[in-house]
């Protein structure tokens, strides 16, 4: 069959499986494997479909995912997490605008140890909302800043996004990762702005808000009883600067490549577990399914994702697109637009690994087209996908959030998409007019 | 129905089995890479092979077990905005024809990927490390067994949506760990 | 997949082949061999024969090449053979260490030996027990493998001791255990960054193959005139496959590997020459293995015999006429112009 007719009912069927609501990997797998099938009869399928399961996964780069994600887990089923918390409570005192900042900075140096961004929204959400709103955020802004806050992790290294982008193009994980830190910390800085001009609006308007205040007293009372004593707050400051400065550390003096820092951050975090006195049987039943169901579900994308890719080569699609894009392949600016258009729209709706998963296949051979850098593009939509995580319909953030705090996630995601919208507009316009933003910081570390 | 929910337990109980041996290996991959990280730095080298064993090894081991356990656990993302507000009787048909597109898929998988084990233990494939070869073909297996479980899982589900009428892609709720028998 | 689509010259049905390789567009293998090759042939058919090319993994990864000819997904790859010591237990063979030889020593001695009517056991010969699936197109191997570092140099056996080297093939991991350099695997991508952060010393590696990972900027010491091995490649098709072509395609397909076979020789060549003036302008400094005190010499000859022996004995014990083989490569790369440790000569 000719490939363009191919490709048309193949995309067809994509949308129409999107619709229906089936799993992203099985839409991934149907459709790699029907194209397959339409473009060169069954006979090749065995040698296209049997190795690539095993191939995808035999991998030592991709170690990175269970074992960062094991790292999260511990360091969340520790309790470390509520501890640093009540220390920014307690720092913030009297000052409510600045608790606000404070839990966006948390998110942030949680995003630094941790590698996915749902599991610090979700426990943020747990327990930074209740103080938010007693300090006089509406329940959609505490909302929306401890979704954005989690969503950081997104961005800011170790990094789950950017490790598969590396795979997948086979960049340096580490270069990508200090690539990422600036613009991670602009994000930061963005939605702790736009943050913070919300927060003044809303005392504006705080007189409404009475009814729902009544809400977080009572979170607040319990809070109180479990009021942790110093002792344990200042282990657990302690074991978290430990943690990062053990992580950064170890990898920027070579004691351990950016790969292996994934095993080595989950065991300082089984010992900070253990130093907290938080491991029992449950504590590694909790740790042990959560991160081997993440990782079962992006290993499943992964290798959707590798068989359609095999589809989208054999179909010629990149090919194509770029002789379609000819017009404009001059003017890489036009094209980049016109892509990240087309990203943030999938990210809005489609979970992000898996969009750098199904899209590359047919981005990647685009953008070494125009010759942009590889890296700066990795980081580039990894600031993207970061912002989707926050973005109507589908932000795994939000979601977390509302599933933990019991919040509508319509009214988080009407101030989240705000906090999307800018940082999208200054971040993403900030790096196309200064790719040395992405660039500069792994070329000197060399 | 009764019966299908006993046999589900029993399916159940392969698939826990399956993700703690997952859990297990996970922990037993971050010691192997720390001590190897330790070794490196501390004593004479690292492990003859610790590179090839960890990804051709530990990482299968790690992934395909508990895969069908989190296939069945509600952490797949799917798009699910649209079909949430239409009619429960067309919901149901769609879930029904994806059920059956999906069993088709893992039974093409489940086929092929026996294929490639069984070339493999042919060929007696193996792996490099340290000088020496280490056989690889015995994992081969993992995958078709893997791709077999969720192929049970998908058969249970649709027995389950042409029985009820509330139409579900999962057996169990998402807070099924609550109703663990571990 | 054949295309049924006319438009070849006289009317001949167009035969479209899908080439592919799991390197990337730029290596010297795809760009100074397969190219070259696929562009003649396209030339001496008149067009008759066309190829679709798929290039860096986008269809078969490294070293699935091989069997992805087989099963037919693509007609034609380059195959790396040292990558399935499993399959291809004595494809290492031009991985041995050796005292002297080149890129053109070496790609001669591996296309005489591929070419060998000479029988290494049981009335067959190297390709038949090797490679008898396939329909072959020798094509250069690399220029010799070095070692190089980050700064760590071999002033006395000591200093040999306990260096930590990648070693990219099996024949290194031999070679490192008998001269006691820890041997460190990881994949060529990540290998930057740990050696810029100091995770280790330094790698076995070729210069001419430096520019893939940048490796010009990083290391400063690099041993020249002692030679690690050359690693191989052939052009491959399915040999059912091959047998259906056409007789003219075959012919030309055949000349047009004559025709290409030296030129593939000097893009070798021509990069190492960049790689190290790229690197001596960085401050990289090349020293010659005679200039070394004698002991170290001795010490990285002793290992290069042990090696030898080593392989032929590995060989052996599967059933595999080891010694014959490893013999046949030293007379081959004798006559060609390279040079042994003088017990190698005796073995
Ligand atoms: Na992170
Ligand atoms: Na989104």
């Amino acid at each position: 069959m000719d490939n363009l007719i191919v490709i048309g009912i193949i995309l067809a069927g994509i949308i129409i499986l999107l619709v229906a609501g089936m799993y992203i990997h099985s839409i991934l797998l149907t459709s790699g494997v029907v194209g397959l099938i339409l473009l060169e009869g069954f006979d090749f399928l065995p040698g296209l479909l049997g190795n690539e399961p095993f191939n995808r996964v035999a991998s030592y780069t991709l170690t990175t995912i269970p074992l960062f994600v094991l790292m999260a887990q511990f360091i969340l089923q520790s309790g470390l997490v509520q501890d640093i918390f009540y220390i920014v409570h307690r720092a913030s005192k009297g000052k409510n605008s600045l608790l606000g900042v404070l839990t966006l900075m948390v998110g942030g140096v949680l995003g630094a140890v941790s590698g996915s961004g749902t599991a610090t929204a979700a426990s943020l959400g747990q327990v930074a909302m209740p103080e938010l709103r007693k300090h006089g955020y509406s329940p959609e802004l505490a909302g929306a800043v401890a979704a954005s806050g989690g969503s950081l992790s997104g961005i800011i290294p170790p990094s789950i996004i950017l490790i598969l982008y590396g795979v997948a193009t086979e960049t340096p994980v580490g270069s990508l990762f200090i690539g990422a830190f600036i613009p991670g910390i602009l994000v930061m800085v963005v939605y702790i702005l736009v943050m913070l001009v919300y927060f003044r609006i809303g005392l504006k308007k705080q007189p409404i808000n009475k009814e729902e205040r009544a809400v977080p007293e009572i979170a607040a009372t319990v809070e109180e009883e479990q009021k942790p004593s110093i002792f344990k707050l200042i282990v657990s400051s302690i074991i978290a600067i430990l943690i990062m400065l053990i992580i950064f550390g170890g990898i920027y003096s070579g004691i351990f490549t950016p790969t292996e820092a994934g095993a080595v951050g989950a065991f300082v975090g089984l010992l900070a577990a253990l130093v907290l006195g938080r491991v029992n049987l449950r504590f590694f039943r909790d740790s042990l399914f959560e991160t081997v169901k993440l990782t079962g579900m992006v290993m499943l994308i992964m290798i959707g994702a590798q068989i359609f890719g095999r589809f989208v080569s054999l179909s010629l699609l990149p090919r194509t697109l770029i002789g379609f894009l000819e017009p404009i392949m001059g003017s890489p600016v036009l094209v980049l637009i016109a892509i990240s258009t087309v990203l943030f729209v999938m990210f809005m709706f489609i979970e992000g690994a898996a969009v750098i998963l199904m899209s590359i296949p047919v981005i990647f051979p685009i953008i070494q087209e125009i010759q942009v850098d590889v890296l700066w593009f990795g980081v580039f939509i990894s600031v993207i996908c970061t912002i989707g995580l926050i973005t109507p319909p589908v932000g795994l953030s939000v979601y977390a959030v509302a599933g933990v705090s019991g919040i509508r996630s319509e009214s988080i995601f009407k101030i989240a998409f705000v906090f999307a919208a800018v940082a999208m507009l200054v971040v993403c316009g900030l790096l196309i007019a200064f790719p040395e933003l992405a660039t500069w910081l792994p070329a000197s570390a060399d | 129905m009764d019966t299908l929910w006993k046999t589900y337990r029993a399916f159940n109980c392969i698939k826990l089995a399956g993700i703690w041996i997952s859990g297990i290996f996970l922990l037993i991959m971050m010691g192997f890479i720390v001590y190897d990280v330790i070794a490196r730095n501390l004593f004479a080298g690292s492990i003859n092979g610790g590179f090839e064993i960890v990804q051709n090894y530990f990482m299968p081991l790690v992934v395909f077990p508990g895969l069908a356990y989190a296939y069945s656990s509600g952490v797949l993302p799917k798009m699910d905005l649209v079909i949430e507000r239409i009619p429960e009787n067309a919901q149901r048909l769609l879930v029904i024809v994806m059920i059956l597109i999906e069993l088709f898929v893992l039974l093409l998988l489940v086929q092929f990927t026996w294929q490639f084990a069984m070339n493999g233990l042919e060929r007696e494939e193996g792996f490099p490390a340290a000088g020496r070869l280490y056989p690889l073909y015995p994992l081969f297996f993992l995958i078709p067994i893997s791709f077999a479980l969720i192929a049970i899982e998908n058969l249970f589900l649709l027995i389950r949506n042409l029985a009820v009428k509330e139409p579900t892609l999962l057996m169990m709720g998402e807070d099924q760990e609550a109703e663990d028998p571990t | 997949g054949e295309d049924e689509a006319g438009g070849g010259a006289e009317g001949e049905e167009t035969i479209t082949l899908r080439a592919a390789t799991g390197l990337s567009a730029q290596h010297a293998w795809w760009e100074g061999a397969m190219v070259p090759w696929m562009e003649r042939v396209e030339e001496l058919t008149d067009g008759q024969v066309e190829f679709e090319t798929f290039t860096g993994g986008e269809l078969v990864s490294v070293p699935d090449e091989g069997k992805a000819v087989l099963d037919g997904t693509i007609d034609v790859g380059i195959i790396l053979p040292i990558y399935q010591p499993d399959q291809f237990p004595m494809a290492e063979v031009t991985m041995l260490p050796l005292s002297y030889s080149n890129t053109e020593i070496a790609s001669n001695a591996w296309r005489q030996l591929l070419e060998s009517e000479e029988e290494l056991a049981d009335g067959q010969t190297y390709f038949d027990m090797q490679f008898a699936d396939f329909k072959v197109f020798p094509i250069s191997t690399t220029q010799e493998y070095s070692i190089s570092t980050t700064g760590k140099e071999f002033n006395t056996v000591e200093d040999v001791v306990g260096t930590s080297l990648r070693t990219p093939s099996r024949i290194h991991e031999v070679y490192a255990e008998k001269t006691g350099i820890d041997s460190v695997t990881m994949p060529a991508v990540e290998m930057y960054d740990a050696l810029s952060r100091g995770a280790f010393d330094g790698s076995f590696y070729s210069i001419a193959d430096w520019s893939g990972y940048g490796f010009q900027d990083l290391f400063t010491y690099t041993l020249t005139g002692v030679n690690f091995g050359h690693f191989n490649a052939f052009i491959g098709m399915d040999e059912e496959r091959w047998a259906e072509l056409p007789e003219d395609v075959q012919e030309a397909m055949v000349q047009a590997h004559e025709d290409i076979f030296g030129e593939t020789i000097s893009i070798w060549n021509e990069r190492a020459e960049e790689m190290v003036a790229e690197n001596e302008a960085a401050g990289g400094e090349f020293v010659d293995f005679a200039d070394l005190d004698p002991a170290v010499q001795e010490h990285f000859n002793e290992g290069i015999v042990e090696t030898w022996v080593d392989y032929a004995e590995l060989l052996e014990s599967n059933g595999l006429p080891g010694y014959e083989l490893v013999r046949t490569w030293r007379d081959l790369i004798i006559e060609e112009g390279g040079e042994v440790p003088e017990a190698v000569m005796d073995l």
